[in-house]
């Protein structure tokens, strides 16, 4: 028998308008692994992502995270379990009138009750994990987008969640910055951190996933190891846009 | 007649109890006016119930009712009802609800340029929308509408001179009172008219030193 899963989403179901932009996705994430998700611009995967932690509301379904049910359709639960599940954006969203410490200790000290010399401590410790301890006392505008995409991480480390959700982290970065924020993240998941992560890397996807997970106008086409998913995809969808972004990549480093 | 610069040195004294009493009421009002301006905002864009709507209702009605007419609701209308204030208060009370109405509109257009990302990181960093509009969204509204706050409250120091209509001993009514006696009408309005220039340009000055403090994130 194994333990429940960390997340553990069925029948998650969201409509926009007459958009429905999900149908009855069912994922489960264990503990300590790495969840990659993929597919084309559209096709749901971040109102999937959002659904994990409540930013987007799912219509129907349910969520468990850790075992215990999520009541979806209350804020308050949204707002108690999204201690527990930390978000990393494509845009960093650092708060840009606070310095880069007071970024990761704010929430940390009104939502854990942290008292502000102990939540400084360890913030400057994980800045010390990503290079960036001599930018605490900076202001986010004087950080390069790979700095700031770093200290958004160790933000949503700072509050000691349980799983950390990335849309697309590196897409809004300059590619000589992508590897250090990659980097990061490949450290995390070596230490065990339970991570679902939506990007167009696919080398980090092949290094790093346990599952890669390829989505298509709303449903979850295929999902494997990256080894069996990468080299020998099942579905023809699933082909098609392996062979475009590879492609597509191939034009890039041209 | 010339202009007698030995009468104005008489009525010195009276005029500075003037002055006193303007820098009171209007710091005063102009405190609690941006206070119901941040809480008023927070009400309309966290969209509180009934009390959303009630601060549309306010806004609106203090934007196209004279403030004279604002001013005797208060001093003559409320005891009426029951509230009985003294003149100071009634003061403060009718320009912190007039300047209340405009600093709600100017926070709010501040907040406008606080973006849908911020929000959702505060919420995904387990924020209630409330610590949210506290900690990042009103500090960052007030940076950017401070200069259109202090315009509101400039008008609030300009228009503490309709106190004197409910007999508010404030730097107006001590000038008009003294022309009643004296019949210096211009060295009593040229004085007094200097007196507000410095008090406004006095606010306008601490004004900028909070801007540039407020921005001090922004500047590289
Ligand atoms: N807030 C929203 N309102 C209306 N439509 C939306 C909203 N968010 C997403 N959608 C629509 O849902 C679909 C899936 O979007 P999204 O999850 O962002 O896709 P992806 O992240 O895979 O590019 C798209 O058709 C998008 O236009
Ligand atoms: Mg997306």
């Amino acid at each position: 028998m194994s333990a429940s899963p960390l997340i553990s989403l069925r029948g998650i179901a969201k409509r926009f308008g007459a958009h429905q932009a999900l149908h009855g996705i069912d994922l489960d994430v264990e503990a300590g692994s790495v969840v990659v998700l993929i597919g084309p611009s559209g096709s749901g995967k971040s109102t999937l992502i959002r659904c994990i932690n409540g930013l987007v509301r799912p219509d129907e379904g349910t969520l468990h995270i850790a075992g215990s049910p999520v009541d979806i359709h209350h804020e308050r639960a949204w707002q108690q379990m999204r201690t527990e599940v930390g978000m990393v954006f494509q845009d960093y969203a650092l708060f840009p009138h606070l310095t880069v410490l007071r970024n990761m200790t704010i929430t940390p000290e009104r939502r854990r009750g942290v008292p502000r010399a102990k939540a400084e401590e360890e913030a400057r410790a994980l800045l010390t994990r990503v290079g960036l301890a001599h930018k605490a006392q900076d202001y986010p505008s004087a950080l390069s987008g790979g700095q700031q995409q770093r200290v958004a991480i160790v933000r949503a480390l700072a509050m000691r969640p349980k799983a950390i959700l990335f849309d697309e982290p590196t897409s809004a970065l300059d590619p000589e910055t992508i590897g250090s924020v990659l980097d990061v993240m490949k450290d995390l998941a070596r230490e065990g951190t339970t991570m679902v992560v939506v990007t167009h890397e696919m080398g980090f996807a092949r290094e790093v996933a346990d599952r890669v997970v390829f989505m298509a106008e709303g449903r979850i086409v295929e999902e494997a190891p990256p080894g069996a998913f990468f080299d020998a995809p099942r579905h023809e969808r699933t082909r098609a846009f392996l062979s475009s972004i590879r492609s597509f990549g191939e034009a890039a480093h041209a | 007649m010339e202009f007698d610069v030995a009468y104005l040195n008489a009525q010195w004294p009276a005029l500075m109890r003037g002055l006193w009493l303007t820098v009171q009421v209007s710091a005063l009002s102009i405190v609690l006016s941006i206070l119901v301006g941040v809480l008023g905002a927070a009400a309309r864009v966290l969209q509180v119930p009934v009390l959303g709507k009630l601060v549309v209702g306010y806004v609106e009605f203090i934007r196209n009712t004279p403030l004279l007419a604002q001013l005797f609701f208060i001093f003559y209308g409320l005891p009426g009802l029951g509230l009985r204030l003294s003149l100071f208060w009634s003061g403060v009370l009718c320009l912190t609800v007039w300047a209340g109405a405009y600093q709600i509109e100017n926070v709010r257009g501040g907040l406008e340029t606080v973006g849908k990302g911020l929000r959702e990181a505060a919420f995904s960093l387990g924020l209630s929308p409330w610590r949210f509009f506290r900690l990042v969204a009103a500090p960052m509204a007030i940076r950017v509408g401070l200069p259109s706050m202090l315009n509101t409250s400039i008008s609030l120091l300009k228009n503490s001179s309709y106190l004197q209509a409910i007999g508010l001993a404030e730097l107006t009514y001590v000038a008009i009172d003294r022309i009643s006696m004296d019949f210096r009408t211009i060295e009593m309005f040229a004085a007094i008219c200097v007196i507000y220039l410095l008090l406004v340009l006095t606010l306008s000055f601490f004004a900028s030193r909070l801007e540039y403090r407020l921005n001090a994130p922004f500047r590289l």
